[in-house]
């Protein structure tokens, strides 16, 4: 085991849960609850305290739409309308094909680039509502290849037995 | 063990080290408004009300008196105009917040309260969200609630709000919380609480419903592990019976 049966590891193993699936099961927090010996009500609590933490599962491609002050005046909620219509998923939500999950965040630091978007770590600036629909086929592409990918090495690997 | 003089208010009390400014007020008789004390848990310090002027060496300062404990002598004050004002401010807060509790607008009404119009007001909640509950439920052992979310959309609830496997229906939570504000809905021998239906027994003497079937298996293995038939007696008929063999036993003598 990584973490020893202690209660003060709790957020540490909820995190590496949240890093594996991109969100916490709930059988997970059952498991973890059991393993520390941490009251299930108390776990639950901070698992919903944290917003790094989620118990609703996320999209492989995790969308953060800026809504800080300076996205805000950059018409920020026009991106995230445009975005809605591309997805058909309000913020907080997640595709039906598991792909994409959107949500807002007050500021991303990146005021220069206002507004600004987040996908897994890539930064959107200077969005306008036209350049978002070429992003989104970036990623539904890039997700398509890394499948076909999983399929040739499946092959591959059943050719060799 | 040498006894503390505490002066509140101008009345001298003695005190052990270490006992809190609020219990010493409380023995001696000094009303402090408070919502979410209660004498067998822990101070959760939530509240704010019973905030107290304390006086040492010459300086002055404001501490919460619930979890202020008195270490040497010292004189305190409850009731001065520094510490209206603020109780003032702290219940246009709460009135804000639970502006439908009668808790709050009785106490508002007692100790004043600012203008709150400013306010946006919160209706159809009563819970100043203090952690009482938390605290009684924890202290009992089974940890069935606890604070949920965080911000403005912080709740006191079970875990993904379904029936909590480890409620046994005590009601003590409803019972220490300071507004009233947790439901206990009790029908033809149901009782539900926390979206948990518990079935209950009734008292072998009066024939009432008093307890849930788990709060009584879980008083059992707290007590041992009682084998075999157990008495059910409610607290009434518990306190009457006890009554009348103290009235038995002295009247031998």
């Amino acid at each position: 085991m990584k973490y020893p049966a202690e209660r003060r590891f709790s957020l540490a193993v909820m995190q590496d849960i949240q890093r594996a699936f991109n969100y916490i099961p709930k059988e997970a927090m059952i498991e973890i609850s059991e393993y520390l010996n941490i009251p299930f009500s108390q776990l639950y609590s901070m698992a919903t305290f944290y917003k790094a933490l989620s118990l609703e599962p996320k999209g492989k491609y995790i969308i953060k739409v800026c809504d800080g002050t300076a996205c805000h005046i950059r018409s920020s909620m026009v991106i995230l309308s445009e975005l809605q219509k591309l997805l058909g998923i309000d913020a907080g939500e997640i595709t039906r094909d598991g792909l994409f999950s959107v949500e807002t965040v007050n500021c991303l630091g990146a005021c220069a680039l206002a507004p600004v978007m987040v996908i897994n770590n890539e930064y959107h600036g200077k969005l306008t509502p036209q350049d978002l629909s070429e992003i989104i086929r970036g990623y539904r592409n890039a997700s398509d290849e890394s499948k076909d990918d999983l399929i040739i090495s499946k092959e591959e690997g059943d050719g060799n037995v | 063990m040498d006894k503390i003089s505490v002066i509140i208010n101008g009345k001298k009390c003695l005190a052990d080290k270490g006992e809190f400014l609020l219990d010493i007020a409380e023995r001696n008789g000094i009303v402090i408004p408070h919502l979410c004390h209660h004498e067998a848990l822990r101070g959760q310090a939530a509240c704010r009300l019973c905030i107290a002027e304390v006086r040492e060496n010459g300086r002055k300062r404001i501490v919460t008196s619930c979890i202020f404990p008195v270490m040497r002598d010292l004189e305190a004050e409850t009731d001065t105009e520094e510490i209206r004002e603020m109780r003032k401010t702290l219940l246009s807060l709460l009135s804000a917040e639970v502006p439908e509790s009668q808790t709050i607008a009785s106490l508002a009404e007692e100790y004043g309260k600012g203008d709150v119009s400013r306010f946006s007001k919160d209706f159809g909640n009563e819970c100043i969200l203090c952690g009482l509950c938390v605290e009684a439920c924890s202290e009992l052992g089974c940890n069935a609630i606890a604070t949920v979310n965080r911000g403005i959309t912080k709740k006191i609830s079970t875990p993904y709000d379904e029936p909590s496997a480890a409620c046994i229906g005590c009601g003590s939570c409803a019972y220490v919380c300071p507004t009233g504000c947790i439901r206990i809905d009790e029908r033809n021998g149901i009782r539900t609480i926390w979206n948990k239906e518990f079935e209950l027994i009734r008292c072998d003497r009066c024939g009432r419903y008093y307890i849930t079937k788990e709060e009584n298996e879980y008083l059992r293995q707290r007590n041992g592990g009682v084998q075999g038939e157990l008495q059910c007696i409610c607290k009434n008929c518990r306190q009457a019976e006890t009554a009348k063999k103290i009235m038995e036993t002295s009247l031998e003598f």
